[in-house]
């Protein structure tokens, strides 16, 4: 048992180093605008980021260790039986599920929501075996963009979908796509409002957009490529994204917000690179920087959506400046100090 | 074809690589060896523009490095020490990628890579994301991106390290065949004995200074003795405790 205890221990410390980094929803802008917007309305949006949330945090913790690791090291079947009773007790979720289930018990949750999310951890645990390299199939869908940086393009979609801020965003869009196809008669500003609640969920990603990067930082200095052309490819990944889920509800308006929110990021994203965790909401570089982030974002979004489409020119025009700005600034900063 | 002026960099008090003189013909194999923490990696990161020297000029294809930094990028080909992959892209993306930032044609680039792929055995992992990749197949995409865009000169640091004997003699081979044509190699390796079948030049580094710079046929002694003697000679520490019977 002195091996199981050892075991679990390391386990424990790797497993909590790991989930320090879902504290990046701390400084993600989107939860305390939709507070401040919604108020105690807004509890659809907060029980689906729980439910967003719930599925990535319900990591199988016996999956820290390598699995070659752990067939070499001299357990036993008790030994070996234990560790695995034990390890899925190191995830907080499992304490949650547990009193979500006494909550149930006595009729302060329905058991239909309880079953829910015990199925959202139970698919989190068990699918965290299968995904080779933490990629999911629907990765390889992802279209080549055209032009010299359309690889690019094509991997800096691939670490959107890698954040938990699209899955939030999605299913906002989703929600208005459901009311477009069952022609319910829901006023247009309903699917406005409803755009900028997709906008709010993406914008904190753009202030991290070489947070998924890694090792492919050293990549970009060495190809002959311009700063510029870098974030470009950044900004048309962003775009295209924010493009599809703003389809079923105010094209426009959300490209407008889109290009002011990328310009805004770009100070950060490039000025205070931050490594983000996969399978996280993406953390922004402080709540103040994305309260001045919203309010320029939402100006945009209400200038095109209330005063003219016309306005989406200017928004463009600060964009590409930012884009050129940046990028001669990302060139000329060392990465290596 | 490579070639670097008094080339310091220095990290706070730490001085990483002091005032460093070195020469490479087109064509040449040049093997730059040394312990680890030697100055080796920040000197590639300084050939290759990823780090600026503190003082000194590096010129590469007769272009200034700093001054030049875009040109440069277009002339070489870069296996990095961390090998610089996407996590988010397949291996066949990878050197897709590379064409298309390069200049090459689409469909000239589909024939390197499928040709590349073949060389390096690595047509099995072709849609793996690199983020899935073993260590070995993650070096040969390194190593097959530094190749593709036929650069003029190639960098490659530690490109023999932990990769399969069979491998290790496909990149050799295509090393030599790279220098046949006029293409300067410079590498670093730990890999004595790779080293001396392939490098037509030998440099060695000690705490950030040069200590020997010959061609390879005027070593006085094997290779291997003479970076004991120069560079670092081997320490064995007695394990007391190691073997059985023994507490």
């Amino acid at each position: 048992m002195a091996r199981t205890r050892a075991i679990l221990k390391a386990l424990g410390t790797a497993f909590r180093r790991d989930w320090k980094t879902v504290g990046s929803i701390g400084v993600n802008i989107f939860f305390p605008a939709t507070l401040l917007m919604l108020g105690r309305a807004g509890g659809f949006i907060y029980l689906l980021i729980g439910l967003v949330m719930l599925f990535p945090a319900s990591t199988d913790p016996l999956r820290k260790i390598p699995r070659s690791r752990l067939a070499l090291w001299p357990l036993d079947r008790r030994d070996r039986i234990a560790l695995r009773a034990a390890s899925p007790w190191l995830n907080p979720v499992t304490w949650i599920l547990g009193g979500l289930a006494i909550w149930a018990v006595r009729g302060r949750l329905t058991v239909g929501l309880w079953g829910l999310a015990a199925g959202l951890v139970a698919a989190g645990f068990l699918l965290s075996e299968l995904l080779p390299g933490g990629r999911p199939f629907f990765f390889r869908w992802v279209p080549r963009f055209p032009g010299v940086a359309g690889e690019l393009a094509r991997k800096n979609i691939r670490e959107i979908l890698s954040t938990l801020d699209f899955y939030v965003a999605l299913l906002l869009s989703l929600t208005g796509l459901f009311y477009r196809l069952a022609r319910l008669n829901l006023p247009p500003e309903a699917y406005r409002d409803l755009g900028l609640l997709v906008l709010l969920a993406l914008c904190t990603y753009t202030q991290c957009l070489f947070g998924l990067d890694g090792g492919g930082l050293a990549r970009y200095r060495l190809l002959p490529l311009r700063g510029w052309q870098i974030l470009l490819a950044k900004g048309a990944a962003f775009l295209a994204v924010l493009l599809v889920l703003m389809l079923p509800l105010d094209p426009l308006s959300g490209l407008a917000g889109g290009m002011v929110a990328l310009a805004m990021g770009h100070s950060p994203a490039v000025g205070e690179p931050r490594e983000q965790a996969r399978w996280r909401f993406s953390g922004g570089v402080s709540l103040s920087y994305g309260v001045v982030q919203v309010v320029a974002m939402a100006a945009a979004w209400g200038a095109v959506a209330f005063t003219g489409r016309w306005l989406i020119l200017p928004c463009a025009a600060v964009w590409i400046a930012s884009t050129l700005w940046y990028g001669r600034k990302w060139e000329v900063q060392p990465i290596f100090p | 074809m490579i070639s670097c002026r008094d080339v310091t960099r220095r990290f706070g008090e730490f001085t990483a690589v002091d005032r460093l003189n070195l020469e490479v013909a087109p064509g040449a194999i040049c093997a730059f060896l040394g312990p680890n923490g030697a100055g080796k990696s920040t000197t590639v990161k300084m050939l290759t523009g990823l780090l600026a020297p503190s003082a000194g000029t590096v010129t590469v294809c007769g272009l200034d490095v700093a001054r030049h930094a875009l040109e440069v990028k277009r002339q070489i080909g870069v296996l990095p020490e961390d090998l610089g992959l996407f996590d988010d892209l397949t291996v066949e993306e990878h050197l897709l990628l590379t064409g298309d930032v390069y200049g090459v044609g689409r469909a000239e680039t589909r024939a390197r890579t499928a040709q590349l792929l073949h060389a390096l055995s690595l047509e099995h992992g072709r849609h793996t994301f690199a983020a899935a990749c073993s260590h070995g197949m993650r070096k040969k995409t390194a190593f097959a991106m530094a190749l593709l865009p036929n650069p003029r000169v190639l960098f490659l640091d530690e490109p023999f390290e932990a990769i399969d004997p069979v491998t290790s003699k496909i990149m050799r081979d295509l090393l030599e065949e790279a220098a046949r044509h006029g293409i300067t190699v410079f590498l670093t390796s730990h890999i004595l004995s790779v080293v001396e079948q392939i490098a037509t030049q030998l440099v060695m580094i000690r705490k950030g200074k040069v200590v020997w710079d010959s061609p390879v046929g005027e070593l006085p002694q094997s290779l291997e003795q003479h970076y004991f003697d120069l560079v670092e000679a081997p320490v064995v520490e007695e394990l007391e405790w190691l073997g059985p019977g023994r507490s």
